[in-house]
């Protein structure tokens, strides 16, 4: 049995946001146009204004489903813009069906917390029964690095407070993600991109010519960065590729963040 | 619905292994050796003989071929997207930098007014969650780019993937009905005789109405294959999991 309530959001989700969308969308085609790496620019253009379309926040950022979506394919191959929107949308789509699902399933248990089981059953009921392996043995180590740290979960956690976690952890966790990167890219002594690709976590189809000089370019800026800036200049490379408008994105981001 | 048991799952052991790196062009016309041993093989759409000319059923023999390549391809690609995820999960250390904005993730999920309170850890699920999707999403998208011997990922090579998949069904709304019309699969459509109801041999496949009768259909039903493989794949998981993978 599925549940068919995301048909009646669909439409809330997705009228309203054609014409922002395209507008945003035409700058970071011309920013793809330039060279640079996935629409970061065009869409950090969008964000950086003073009244951003609150349509967009119906949607992930193009840059990071763009960026994930290379993960699938061969070095050569293009994503048109219309491809990159439309998997927006999906993706918006299934958290809204599965989140729907979830939520339906607390309400009958009399309970108002939705939490990772609830999502993961979600999941199973819908048809994904193959993302629960993956997803459970992630959400299991994560519940472990938080119980190491003793955050409180759910306790609405500043992120400085989290960013500070990763700066303690910093050494054992890029010795880790270093490792796995090196031997995942095949670059022997080539730290920066272990790095990266440790916490990005190559996929199938990467390894092609454009997306390590990528990661390697972001690596050496997040290392450029102050110990104390690390994790938001890490977030802001992962946000928009670029230094400065990463700094302000990243700044903006920890704001939002305040749960 | 219960699936079907894949009619060449037989065959498909005995399939050539493609490197993960490598992509055959999708087009490929099989050899004569490959025809051949197709002679001697039932068939998965059974035909009378005496309808079609000799010329016919060298085309349709070809035409199956490589169908069953092709099917075996994409199912052997799906089963390393799987092993790589897992794969990947593991070699996770960093739980505090996602590739997907939690506080974006969750304003989704609040989009509802049913949902009230969501833990921390709900748009952590997620960001994975969302990422795993976009990547087999992606990847059946891009199967069908290469059937059209494109290099470019377009819209109506999702919407394939969407009305070829069944768990992607809440998302047909999405896209277009007439994007979602089939390209051919690099052979000529003349090239193929028509066939009669060939749907009714996947009653699993939840929309043969949306396909162009003849050719079409054919396609379409044909890529149903992986939907059956999907429903199979937690057992294939299991197999898997114990074996030490690297990424290419």
């Amino acid at each position: 049995m599925k549940n068919r309530k995301g048909y009646g959001h669909q439409g809330h989700l997705l009228s309203p946001v054609g014409s922002p969308l395209s507008d945003n969308e035409s700058g970071a085609a011309a920013a793809a146009g330039g060279g640079g790496c996935g629409s970061s620019v065009g869409y950090c253009g969008g964000g950086g204004g003073e009244s951003p379309a609150k349509e967009q926040d119906r949607f992930l950022p193009i840059a990071n489903v763009s960026r994930i979506m290379k993960r699938s394919l061969p070095a050569n191959a293009k994503i048109s813009k219309e491809a990159k929107e439309t998997v927006q949308e999906c993706v918006s789509e299934f958290i809204s069906f599965v989140t729907g699902e979830a939520s339906d399933k607390c309400q009958r248990e009399k309970r108002k917390t939705i939490n990772g089981d609830d999502l993961l059953w979600a999941m199973t009921t819908l048809g994904f029964e193959a993302y629960v392996a993956p997803l459970k043995s992630y959400l299991n180590r994560y519940r472990e690095a938080e119980g190491e740290k003793a955050a409180v979960l759910g306790g609405g956690a500043r992120h400085g407070e989290g960013g500070g976690a990763a700066d303690d952890a910093g050494p054992l966790a890029a010795g880790g993600g270093a490792g796995d990167g090196v031997d995942r890219a095949g670059h022997d002594d080539d730290a920066h991109v272990g790095l990266m690709m440790g916490a990005s976590s190559v996929g199938f189809g990467s390894g092609g010519g454009a997306a390590p000089s990528y990661y390697a370019a972001a690596s050496r800026k997040a290392y450029g960065a102050g110990e104390g800036s690390k994790v938001m200049e890490f977030e802001g490379e992962e946000e928009n590729g670029g230094v400065q408008r990463g700094r302000g994105f990243a700044s903006h981001l920890h704001g939002a963040v305040q749960w | 619905m219960e699936p079907s048991p894949q009619p060449m799952g037989v065959a498909a052991g005995g399939s050539q292994v493609y490197p993960a790196s490598a992509y055959p062009p999708a087009a490929t016309v099989a050899p004569a050796s490959v025809v051949s041993a197709g002679l001697q093989s039932g068939q998965p759409f059974p035909a009378n003989p005496g309808h079609m000319s000799a010329q016919h059923q060298i085309v349709y023999q070809q035409a199956q071929q490589f169908h069953q390549q092709l099917q075996q391809q994409q199912q052997q690609q799906l089963q390393q997207f799987w092993v790589e995820r897992m794969t990947e999960i593991e070699a996770t250390t960093d739980f505090k930098n996602h590739n997907l904005p939690l506080a974006r993730i969750k304003k989704i999920m609040k989009a509802d007014e049913d949902v009230r309170m969501i833990s921390a850890e709900a748009p952590v699920v997620f960001a994975k969650a969302c990422e795993i999707f976009i990547l087999e999403l992606t990847l059946r998208s891009w199967m069908h780019t290469e059937e059209n011997k494109r290099r470019t990922l377009q819209k109506n090579d999702i919407a394939a993937a969407i009305t070829r998949t069944d768990i992607y069904d809440f998302l047909v709304d999405i896209v277009p009905r007439d994007e979602m019309k089939e390209d051919g699969i690099g052979l000529p459509r003349a090239g193929l005789p028509p066939m009669g109801a060939p749907a009714d041999a996947y009653p699993y496949y939840y929309m043969p109405q949306q396909q162009v009768p003849g050719s079409g259909m054919v396609y379409g039903a044909q890529q149903g294959h992986p939907v059956t493989y999907l429903w199979q794949e937690p057992q294939q998981q299991q197999e898997q999991a114990p074996e030490e993978q690297q990424s290419a």
